[in-house]
């Protein structure tokens, strides 16, 4: 019915149990993405954009209404949908060349097949040369170029990424950003972006999703009429961004942060103990 | 940790070598009883008579031995045991609490037991040693399971990884640091548990016989050789256990 | 991290009864194993299948637990056990801090004195046992040595440690405001290293409960090791198991009881405790 990469939400609808009450976090949510747009998903902390995210990429599956790619509905992980997380989640005992691989564990490819499609991965985000470095030895920004690298290997249908570069500084920042781009143009794939960046998601999307918090629903979609490769401080730009930031306007509400568990003790300590 | 190591620095040697000059001395001229405070020269004396006479391998074979094969015992006990508390929560809920309690006996209150129900004899010493192995190399499995990062689960999950890859692609080399923290901490409680199956249990050839022997006679001069050569026996465990443990975690950071 | 499982929220019992539910069902999984071991054993010893001089029946076990605590023996050995930990601690603990924070605080002195630390800290215990025997025979002072060593080795390790991963830019707001150095060590420094000193004190505490059992299965004639020796001798293993009981009874007290301090003292480290 449709070509490769259509994704189609139909009123998502998602809450959790806290203290024994459902808690809404996604409301009513529909959307439909056309094969190879890229879609910008921007909202302030809490609006639920990462736990849409996570229910497009399979990894939370009690929800109600419907996910559909490709008129298939969405179910649990596969390796047709590609993601990058927020922090690039690198096995640290991996090397570049084998956290790459690591995506393919599940894959059909032939060995040699797999070497190949690697090494064109880690060339597409600029990274031959570091095949073999550990994700210790890497600046932040080759971190998500190596996870970019792992989204895309299988060749997924959509690629989705989560806040991708909300970690890393402002001209690395940039420079990824252009980088996407370029990534995304060459190999025409879907691909939905979770920034809170309103910059980041009017300087990539076709179109931006402006998110409300609590309960987490769509405020309005901003279609953005300009051809890609985009300039920076393209005035157009600009005005759609102001135009969104306005939305947010409202201070945000201030809250303690939850308490983390406390850390194991550390071996050192013992050592010289007897 | 091994920064420190590569770089000598000679005032380290300064109280070593204030005590030993104070050691002589007061020996030298008799400033303390005679028979507690016997030359120095005494201590090497002793050591190369132990050394030429063969005594000192005949002592070390016999603890090595003793000691790794309790630690061997102790550690694969740690190991199975600690991993299968990790991975299936109904045998944590079932065993670890009885686990957890049977840990609040200090180590050597179990040396009356081990004696009665295994005697006095090898037998007995490898399970002193085996038994002061395992609770570090189980808490330490257990703990590095338990603590790999929810995170990079989410990517095997999203890679469609099976439980075996989970486990061999994920927990194993992510739990690996402390895990062999706990293989590393098991070496040092196994040589301890040896030092102590030696002194508590029936004398036999080992280490520890020159301490024995010599706070029976009195021969300060064989105590304190005894002191040394197990210092540098627990040392050299450690440095070995250290250089094995970095040789093999080589991607971990520094 | 934890949602609440998905069985117990379908229910939509209130919060707190769905809390206590599971704590029991797991407070009686918990006990299934022990209990039956116990069962298992209580049937092996009245079979006989074992002799009873290998292996007492439980119920004897505690009968001679209930004897050790009526006749008073066991409060009065316990009583002798506990001072010399105390004693022990004390000196350990205070040797330890002092030798931890000044290596903490000056590298001049840790480069004179870690080396020689790291030395005596490689001979375990038990290896000194002789050597203290030697100098000072086996009465009460022995004891309080051999437990002073166990203890102060890791409040030392911990002491310094603590003190030297304090962020420099706590000493360097301390410069900025011209502390007194008074003034840095018990403002800036000690609230700092407190969560490790705190660590290092459990440590020592519970190396100076299995010090203490270690040199009174040795030399004593009172004691808590004591009372396993004698039960040892006179081949009553009823008596040497309720002596096992009381010491890691006694040892859980002990690292409970300086754990809810430490909870106590750091509250601002994580107020979830």
């Amino acid at each position: 019915m449709s070509a490769i990469g259509t994704l189609s939400l139909k009123h998502l609808n998602k809450s959790y149990p806290v203290k024994g009450q459902p808690l809404s976090v996604l409301e009513d949510i529909s959307l439909d993405i056309q094969p190879g747009e890229f879609i910008s998903i921007v909202g302030s902390s809490g609006c639920g954009k990462s736990t849409l995210l996570r229910l497009l990429i399979g990894l939370e599956d009690q929800f109600d209404g419907e996910i559909l790619l490709d008129g298939q509905p969405v179910k649990g992980p596969s390796l047709e949908r590609g993601i990058v997380f927020q922090d690039h989640r690198l096995f640290p005992w991996l090397t570049v060349e084998q956290n790459v691989a690591l995506a393919l564990e599940n894959s059909p490819l032939s060995e040699a097949d797999k070497r190949d499609t690697i090494a064109q991965h880690i060339e597409l985000v600029s990274l031959t040369g570091f095949e073999k470095a550990y994700p210790h030895q890497l600046s932040g920004g080759m971190s998500q170029r190596v996870a970019i690298a792992r989204g895309l290997v299988n060749r997924p249908r959509i690629l989705l990424l989560d806040e991708p570069f909300g970690a890393l500084d402002a001209l690395t920042r940039a420079h990824l950003q252009v980088e996407l781009q370029r990534i995304w143009q060459a190999e025409g794939i879907t691909t939905v972006l979770v920034t809170h960046d309103v910059d980041e998601a009017v300087f990539l999307g076709d179109r931006v999703v402006v998110m409300q918090p609590r309960p987490g629903r769509i405020k309005r979609i901003v279609p953005v009429p300009l051809p890609h490769p985009r300039v920076r401080g393209d005035v157009r730009l600009a005005a759609l961004r102001d135009d969104i930031l306005a939305d947010f306007s409202d201070a945000p509400r201030e809250t303690l942060i939850e308490q983390p568990a406390p850390l194991p003790q550390r071996f050192e300590d013992f050592v010289l103990a007897w | 940790m091994s920064q420190n190591i590569s770089k000598f620095d000679p005032r380290g040697l300064v109280v070593p070598l204030l005590l030993i000059a104070l050691w002589w001395a007061s020996a030298h001229w008799g400033w303390a009883d005679t028979r507690l405070v016997v030359p120095p020269l005494d201590v090497v004396a002793y050591a190369r008579e132990q050394f030429v006479s063969g005594e000192l391998a005949l002592g070390l074979v016999a603890s090595l031995a003793r000691d790794l094969a309790g630690f061997a015992i102790g550690a694969g006990a740690g190991l199975v045991i600690g991993a299968l508390l990790a991975l299936s929560p109904l045998t944590d809920r079932l065993a670890g609490p009885s686990l957890h309690a049977v840990k609040q006996v200090a180590l050597f209150a179990w040396i009356p037991l081990i004696s009665v129900w295994f005697g006095q004899g090898e037998p007995a010493k490898l399970v002193f040693i085996a038994l002061a192995t395992f609770y570090p190399v189980l808490f330490n499995t257990y703990e590095g399971i338990k603590s790999v990062r929810r995170e990079l689960a989410e990517v095997t999950r999203v890679f469609g990884f099976g439980r075996r890859q989970t486990l061999l692609r994920l927990v194993l080399p992510a739990a690996s640091p402390q895990i062999f923290a706990g293989l590393h901490l098991g070496l040092i409680y196994s040589w301890l548990g040896t030092i102590g199956a030696e002194y508590y249990l029936k004398v036999a050839p080992g280490v520890s016989t020159p301490l024995i022997d010599g706070r029976e006679h009195f021969e300060m001069a064989r105590v304190l050789y005894g002191m040394v050569l197990i210092g540098l026996v627990g040392a050299l465990l450690n440095a070995v256990a250290t250089r094995l443990e970095q040789r093999t975690l080589r991607w971990r950071p520094r | 991290m934890t949602s609440i499982p998905r069985s117990v929220s379908a229910l939509r019992l209130p919060p707190v009864l769905a809390g206590y539910l599971t704590a029991l069902s797991r407070g009686l999984l918990a006990l299934l194993l022990p209990l039956g071991l116990l069962l298992l054993w209580q049937l092996i010893a009245e079979q006989q299948w074992i002799s009873p001089q290998l292996l007492p029946p439980p119920t004897q076990v505690l009968d001679s637990l209930l004897e050790l605590y009526s006749s008073g023996e066991l409060a009065s050995n316990l009583g002798i056990s506990l001072a010399r930990v105390l004693w022990g601690f004390a000196a350990g603990s205070a040797a330890g801090l002092l030798l931890g924070v000044a290596m903490g605080l000056s590298p001049r002195v840790e480069a004179y004195l870690l080396p020689t630390f790291k030395a005596i800290s490689l001979v375990p215990v038990i290896g000194w046992v002789p050597l203290f025997i030697l100098f000072v025979g086996i009465e009460e002072s022995l004891k309080v040595l051999v437990i002073a060593k166990a203890v102060m080795v890791p409040v030392a390790i911990n002491a310094m440690k603590g003190i030297r991963n304090v962020p420099v830019g706590f000493f360097e707001v301390a410069r900025l405001y011209r502390f007194s150095l008074w003034r840095t060590v018990r403002k800036v420094v000690l609230p700092a290293a407190l969560p490790s000193l705190a660590n290092g004190l459990r440590l020592g505490l519970s190396n100076a409960w299995m010090a203490l059992v270690a040199v009174e299965l040795l030399a004593s004639s009172e004691g808590i090791g004591y009372l396993m020796v004698y039960g040892r001798q006179l081949f009553q293993l009823d008596l040497v198991m309720a002596t096992m009981v009381v010491i890691g009874v006694v040892g859980l007290v002990l690292d409970q009881g300086l754990q809810l301090l430490e909870r106590h003292l750091l509250t601002w480290r994580n107020s979830a405790y």
